[in-house]
């Protein structure tokens, strides 16, 4: 319906202008309604913050659980690093042919570093780790084989493996032994890991959605009568949808912060246990730290899960209200 | 301005609200719909805002068949109508001044700009001084004219009420209506609906009676 249909055609510049203005009446719009939406939050400051510590503990167990998983990986492509093959030489080897056999398998292909382990030193270093110098003290002769510690150029299971058996059929070699079996393991209980938190995630992040959703949901109920009379004269449904957008993402954004709180006082709290078991096993261990892209992440997360749990609460109501 | 051909609306498949309506109403006309409570009154005017859809026939709008507008255009169609509502629709918790201003603010209105118009608006209807009250400190006369100055805050084409004056005592309801009659003077389509039968035949305008869901009577004016 225009007012004036014999009204002359609009120039360009005209045009610019209104929509030009429309974009800042829009720019506006946001504008007040972050701000209302964020005010309506600090006047019920009790309910807020119970929403937010629902979402911030929706959020915690699952990262978590993402970043145990992370440093499980860091571990794992350490061992991974240093997975080596060690080569038992036959016992009749003599030290000289020892040292020769070594030469041979560091010029091979795939192989990249080597280290000789003589009987004597082998036995040596048994009786350290065992702290039985004395039995083995009297033993007359060294049961002990040489062996050759071989670190593979490629750290892949399936190339160490072959290049294993590679390695057995080189003259004076009486056995490879390849520590592969637990690394798989380790793997294995890692990628279990990783279903397990992602499984976790999706079902929390619902749980998020339906903190904020139901939230919002008794909000839009507060504003019915509001809703209502907008849409009557003229509001779409974008008008509609924005403060309570708002709210939800200020939820979300007060979650994830919480969440973020939390997290980082938990690794304070577990971090010295942490070092001292690590300690105990004679490694250096440190849990893993959120850092800036995992906060961020998080933290975007949660507001991005408060603003869609909103649009749906307040889309399943406008789609009530539809004409007949 | 407002064309209905055939206009029909039941409501769940059984309950005929509205039939066989054939009318026009032309642009900067004044006209008032009557007939008993029931007869179909305030379906016709929800057919018009496009609260809801005939079942059978067109109504064209301006020229345009509003049951084919696509559910993102009818906001936009919306504001291009001034509604006046029996029981004002005012907002509780915001001033008079934001209550008028609620149509502009949808709008995008530049804020001075609206203030400016929401002035203009309350000042037509004697209302000016109370701007910054609350709806709930106001007779009902007054939220009734506050309710005006929030339908006309956007210089609409069209103007509907719905018994704007269901509630008042004659002297105001002449006030009311004396308020629409200024607006059709500058131009401004107006179609009441009302029972108000006396107040109505005194006012000399275009009358519609309505009985049933059926147009029983087109009385031109006096």
């Amino acid at each position: 319906m225009s007012r004036r249909p014999e009204a002359p055609p609009r120039g360009a510049r005209t045009h610019r202008t209104r929509s030009s203005s429309r974009f800042r009446g829009w720019l506006r719009h946001h504008r007040a309604m972050a701000l209302d939406s964020s005010w309506r939050l600090l006047r019920a400051p009790f309910d807020s913050l119970v929403t937010m510590l629902a979402i911030a503990i929706a959020l915690v167990l699952p990262a978590a659980l993402w970043l145990t998983l992370d440093s499980a990986r860091l571990l794992d492509s350490e061992l991974t690093e240093s997975a080596t093959l060690t080569v038992y030489l036959e016992h009749r080897v003599d030290e000289a042919q020892a040292a020769r056999i070594e030469e041979a398998l560091a010029a091979r292909e795939g192989v990249a570093r080597t280290r000789l382990i003589t009987a004597a030193e082998g036995m040596a270093e048994f009786q350290h780790s065992l702290g039985l110098a004395d039995a083995l003290g009297r033993l007359e002769e060294n049961p002990l084989p040489a062996s050759v510690v071989v670190s593979p150029a490629d750290p892949a299971p399936a190339a160490v493996r072959a290049l294993a058996a590679e390695l057995e059929s080189v003259t004076g070699v009486d056995e490879v032994r390849l520590d592969l079996a637990w690394i798989e393991r380790l793997r294995h209980l890692a990628e279990l890991g990783r279903r397990v938190a992602l499984a976790l995630g999706v079902l929390f992040g619902g749980g998020v959605l339906l903190v904020v959703g139901n939230t919002i949901r008794l909000a839009v109920e507060n504003r019915r009568r509001e809703i209502e009379v907008v849409t009557l004269i003229g509001a779409t449904h974008a008008f509609v949808r924005r403060p309570f957008l708002y709210s939800g993402a200020w939820y979300g954004l007060g979650g994830g912060l919480m969440a973020w709180g939390l997290l980082t006082l938990g690794s304070e709290w577990l971090a010295a246990p942490v070092a001292a078991l690590a300690a105990s096993y004679g490694a250096s261990f440190s849990l893993p730290q959120l850092g800036a892209v995992g906060s961020v992440t998080l933290v975007g997360c949660s507001i991005l899960l408060g603003w869609l749990g909103a649009w749906i609460a307040v889309s399943r109501h406008l789609a009530q209200v539809k004409p007949r | 301005m407002i064309v209905f051909e055939h206009v029909g609306k039941r409501y769940g498949g059984r309950f005929e609200a509205l039939a066989n309506l054939d009318f026009r109403v032309r642009r900067g006309e004044m006209v008032f719909l009557t007939g008993h409570s029931g007869a179909g009154k305030s379906s016709l005017l929800r057919l018009i805002m496009r609260l809801e859809r005939p079942s059978r026939g067109r109504i064209l709008v301006a020229g345009h068949d509003i049951g084919r507008l696509h559910p993102s255009q009818v906001p936009f169609y919306r504001r291009q109508i001034g509604v006046v509502f029996q029981d004002h629709q005012l907002l509780h918790d915001r001033s008079i001044f934001h209550n008028v201003a609620l149509p502009l603010e949808i709008q995008g209105v530049e804020p001075r700009e609206a203030a400016r118009r929401v002035r203009a608006a309350l000042d037509k209807v004697g209302l000016l001084y109370r701007e910054k009250a609350l709806p709930i400190e106001l007779s009902g006369g007054e939220q009734q004219r506050v309710g005006i100055a929030r339908a006309v805050v956007n210089k609409p084409a069209l103007l509907l009420a719905d018994e704007p004056t269901g509630n008042l005592d004659p002297q105001l309801s002449a006030d009311i209506m004396g308020l629409f009659e200024d607006f059709n003077r500058i131009g401004t389509t107006v179609m009441i609906a009302s029972h108000d039968l006396a107040l109505i035949a005194r006012l000399r305008h275009r009358i519609l009676r309505l009985r049933d869901g059926r147009l029983v009577a087109d009385q031109e004016a006096a």
